[in-house]
């Protein structure tokens, strides 16, 4: 129990060296910055009955610029602008706040820059990245090195087929979670109400 | 026999440095030396000069320290954690009142206040908790939910679901802060700012002193580098130190070069020892004696009183020069004696004129310096000669001295000098430009411009409050105080609003009077009601069942809560903002609201006078300087006093006018002679010229008494010349080394005294000289 203890005192394990097909997976996932792609996110959260869903457009800038749009239900845009984040919802004052008063969008944000840079080492620096191939669909699980945001995160999940990163889920240490349906997915039909398994299902795997 | 008597004299110099030892080491243990400078402004005349006199270097805003850590470092993750590592160490700490370094803590109200969030929040005012406004809110929450910030309020969710405690948070947190990164303040050049009040008033160093090696210690503590200072306290300690060193430098120089000047002038190492004896016998004496009627001690009596018993060195140097070949030192003094004695109780009489002042801190000083002076002289009389060593040379044997007597008797005699100077001087200090007086009490302690300037910096970087404007509130007791601060919070807003004003934090923005308490409390519903209204509002089923019943509980708590008072919430680590903001005083309650960025001094003052009702805009520099006005016409008075007395004085002992003339009006001559030169050179005049006037006139009166002095031979015109030589160059060389202080506080002093010194001699040499048939009677 004590070693136990110790163990998530001591400081991140070095990264280990990535597989090559890791990396060549991550490299063709490179995008040219700007690029915007629609998504639909679905949030379990464990005070409400029923998931929220949101609909929007992701923007991104390039390395550490994201812009969340939110269209449905609500109108609401945050940007991401260095370590603030800025809230800007329909008739209500702008809120900015720190990015790690808000752990999940940080990482959200430098999983994001990584892949969409296809940074396989710098991705490798704030994740432990475990990676399983079935033909032609992927998955990439990631877990946070740094022992304050996996208190908060346990893990990030990036689904994809081909060269296309079709879903990102996020996974809360409280157990909430949300999944974030990319491009064509996010005109996908997720069932009234929306459960995890169909969410799992349109991401094309075995499931969280 | 001869040895006998030097067994004797050995005995008695041994006996007396013991008892000098003794006296020291008992001194030393008992003192207790204040620093607060208050002690040395007069007592206040009306109700803004009270409070100047609580606010000056008490206030809330000068009670802050604006710090920067960790500037022009390359990472700034680094530099936030150092700024979180420090402000939590520092909220612990006994020093401090209150720490902000931009985290917003939902956790800042005590646990067990948290019900009272509902009685402390201003949305009772407006709303009811009834079905339509818990729906609308919890609404909100469902969107808030989905949004990037639910990790913020998740945890507070169900206790919480109004976001009272965030409501609170927001209005507790000052209107204008830094730049937020990482969740801390930061500068624009990289540092994350810090503000921290302090429990020591800025005006005392030493326990500024204190709390800022405190404050230092915990940041290397941390590993952090880079630490960077300012503020009211923090320059307080830094001048203080930086005119100690300063002093203390020069000093050593001074009494270097004194010592080697008696050497010359005596030829005997015994000449040290007997110039020390009583001056330190002196200076024990007033020390004990201050302590003994007043208890503590203020520093700046110390200083000044050491300064002012500088007259008491010459007592020992007349009695080296006046020593005569062939006659014993007792009976050498005996000559030279009743004038001594004159000189002496004369300036003793004189500063009977400060005790008179009413103020603590002279008053002191007049202990100080009568006692002193009553002993330095008592043992140069009784003591000194009996120990003075047997050998010793005569200077009236000196042929270079008598040479200078015939020609300072030769010199024309200008008769027409002294009221030309008086005409020339009164020219001069009517004339000046340059305001008479220093009334900005600032000056006395000047701080470096570029250090003032960086304040200026971090002080508009951090929106911390103006030190010079405080909103008074006054009323009978602190819930009055928080009644009427709640009642001009609108008003407060347009001011705001106005842009005369960019903040203005009022006490009941921390705690609302009991009765918007108890109007809140009323409007809270029952638990039974409470629970029908939010059943209605979940009806749809969007949270879980039973997740606000924290919240339930809270508020059912909240009905039944006495009302929080200003003490118990007080007590509480939020409440040391609020304690800072009430002062209790003569049974009535007065409110300080802090003002930050004032822009438009004169409309909120108009608007403030309008409002009436016991809301005052203080000026703290205009109430100071009304205050240092009404100091200065004290001390001219005491002045004044002092210089009638001393000539009654002369007079009397005297009992001949013209005498006492040849005595009164070089010295007072002299001392205008100053003013005309300082005031003709654009100084404005401070409390330190005034004191070092003091002492160069009580030098003054020496010279003037023993050029006076009717002496039947021309031998003993000769030791006195010599005596006055040593006395005047010694003198002129300590305080003209003063003088070339870089301190403004030390260079007044050491001009003043040894332009004085000067003066007073050539006034004294005119004024006095008469033929030698006159002088020398056969």
């Amino acid at each position: 129990m004590s070693a136990l203890t110790c163990a998530a005192d001591l400081p991140p394990p070095p990264p280990a060296e990535l597989a090559p097909a890791t990396t060549a997976l991550i490299a063709s996932l490179r995008r040219t910055a700007p690029a915007n792609t629609s998504y639909a996110e679905v949030r379990f959260v464990h005070v409400l009955r029923r998931p929220l869903v949101l609909r929007g457009e992701l923007h991104y800038g390039g390395p550490g610029q994201l812009g969340k749009r939110v269209d449905a239900p609500y109108r609401e845009t945050t940007t991401i602008a260095g370590s603030e984040v800025n809230v800007q919802r329909e008739g209500k004052t702008p809120r900015t706040f720190s990015l790690e008063r808000a752990p999940e969008l940080g990482a959200l944000l430098s999983g994001f820059s990584a892949l969409l840079g296809g940074d396989a080492a710098a991705l490798n620096l704030d994740f432990a990245i475990e990676t399983t191939q079935h033909n032609d669909d992927w998955r990439l699980n990631l877990t946070p090195r740094s022992p304050s945001l996996v208190k908060q995160l346990s893990a990030m999940i990036v689904d994809g087929r081909g060269s296309e990163p079709r879903c990102f889920t996020l996974r809360e240490a409280d157990g909430d979670a949300s999944t974030m349906l990319l491009g064509e997915l996010a005109k996908a039909s997720l069932g009234e109400p929306p459960t995890r398994e169909a969410v799992n299902k349109l991401c094309g795997s075995s499931g969280p | 026999m001869s040895e006998g008597v030097a067994t004797n004299r050995w005995l008695l110099l041994g006996v007396w440095i013991l008892v000098l030892v003794a006296l020291g080491v008992a001194v030393q243990r008992s003192l207790v030396v204040t620093s607060d400078l208050r002690a040395f402004m007069p007592p206040p005349r009306d109700a803004d000069q009270k409070l100047l006199l609580d606010q000056i270097g008490e206030g809330p805003a000068s009670r802050l320290l604006l710090i920067e850590i960790g500037a022009k470092q390359e990472s700034f993750v680094r530099v936030a954690e150092l700024s979180r590592g420090l402000a939590q160490a520092l909220r612990g700490d006994p020093h401090f009142t209150r720490v902000l370094n931009g985290e917003i803590d939902p956790a800042a109200l005590d646990p067990s206040l948290l019900p009272y969030r509902y009685l402390l929040s201003p949305t009772l005012d407006t709303h009811v908790f009834d079905t339509e406004f818990l729906h609308d809110e919890l609404q909100q929450r469902v969107e808030d939910l989905a949004s990037p910030a639910a990790g913020l309020l998740k945890p507070w969710l169900a206790r919480d679901p109004t976001l009272e405690m965030l409501k609170l948070a927001q209005r507790w947190t000052p209107a204008k802060t830094p730049q937020m990164r990482d969740g801390v303040w930061a500068a624009p050049d990289g540092g994350a700012l810090l503000l921290v009040e302090t429990v020591a008033p800025a005006f005392d160093p030493a326990a500024q002193g204190a709390a800022i090696d405190a404050l230092i210690g915990k940041y290397h503590a941390l590993g952090g580098t880079g630490i960077e200072i300012s503020g009211p306290g923090y320059f307080s300690v830094l001048v203080n130190a930086s005119t100690r060193k300063e002093a203390e430098w020069l000093s050593g120089i001074g009494t270097a070069a004194f010592a080697l000047l008696l050497l010359v002038a005596y030829r005997h190492p015994g000449a040290l020892l007997s110039a020390a004896l009583p001056i330190a016998s002196g200076a024990l004496a007033g020390i004990a004696a201050t302590a003994l009627v007043f208890g503590p001690i203020h520093g700046i009596t110390l200083a000044f009183g050491f300064t002012l018993l500088g007259v008491a060195q010459e007592y020992p140097l007349r009695l080296l020069s006046h020593r005569r070949a062939g006659v014993s030192a007792k009976d050498s003094l005996l000559g030279v004696w009743p004038l001594l004695r004159l000189a002496i109780a004369s300036a003793c009489i004189a500063y009977l004129a400060f005790f008179a002042s009413s103020v603590a801190g002279l008053q002191q000083l007049a202990v100080f310096t009568i006692a002193g002076l009553i002993v330095a002289g008592g043992v140069t009389r009784y003591l000194l000669p009996a120990v003075l060593p047997a050998r010793f040379r005569d200077v009236a044997e000196l042929t270079w001295l008598e040479r200078l007597r015939v020609r300072l008797d030769a010199a024309p005699r200008l008769r027409w000098l002294p009221w030309t100077l008086l005409v020339l001087a009164c020219a001069a200090i009517g004339f000046a430009p340059t305001p008479l007086w220093q009334n900005d009490l600032a000056a006395l302690t000047p701080v470096p411009p570029q250090l003032l300037q960086r304040e200026g910096e971090l002080r508009a970087a951090l929106g911390a409050p103006d030190v010079r404007y405080l909103l008074v509130l006054d009323a009978a007791d602190a819930d009055g105080v928080l009644a009427l601060s709640e009642k001009i919070s609108s008003q407060a807003e347009q001011w705001i609003a106005g842009k005369w004003v960019d903040d203005i934090e009022l006490p009941s923005r921390y705690l609302p009077s009991l009765a918007t308490q108890k109007a809140r409390q009323a409007k809270l519903p029952d638990r039974a009601t409470l629970q029908a209204a939010l059943d209605r509002a979940t009806q749809d089923g969007e949270f879980q069942p039973d997740l606000f019943a924290p919240f339930v509980d809270d508020v059912e708590t909240a009905r039944k809560l006495p009302l929080l008072t200003p003490k118990v919430f007080g007590a509480s680590l939020l409440g040391a903002r609020l304690n800072a903001m009430l002062v209790e005083r003569d049974g009535s309650a007065l409110g300080l609201a802090t003002l930050s960025g004032v822009r438009d001094a004169a409309a909120l003052a108009k608007a403030v006078a309008q409002l009436g009702g016991g809301v005052r805009l203080l000026d703290l520099k205009a109430a100071s300087e009304s205050l240092v006005a009404d100091y200065r016409t004290r001390i001219g008075v005491a002045l004044l006093v002092a210089l009638v007395l001393l000539a009654a004085a002369v007079a009397i002992a005297f009992r001949n006018l013209s005498r006492a003339w040849h005595v009164i009006a070089p010295m007072s001559l002299a001392t205008l002679l100053v003013l005309a030169v300082l005031r003709f050179g654009g100084v404005s005049l401070s409390l330190f010229h005034l004191v070092a006037l003091t002492l160069a006139a009580g030098l003054g009166l020496h010279y003037a008494l023993f050029f006076e002095r009717r002496v039947n031979d021309s031998a003993e015109a000769r030791r006195t010349l010599h005596a006055t030589l040593v006395c005047v160059i010694s003198a002129v060389f300590v305080f003209g080394l003063l003088a070339t202080s870089s301190v403004p506080v030390l260079r007044a002093i050491g001009l003043t005294v040894a332009l004085g010194v000067a003066f007073h001699f050539c006034l004294s040499i005119i004024f006095n000289r008469r033929p030698s048939g006159e002088k020398f009677p056969t």
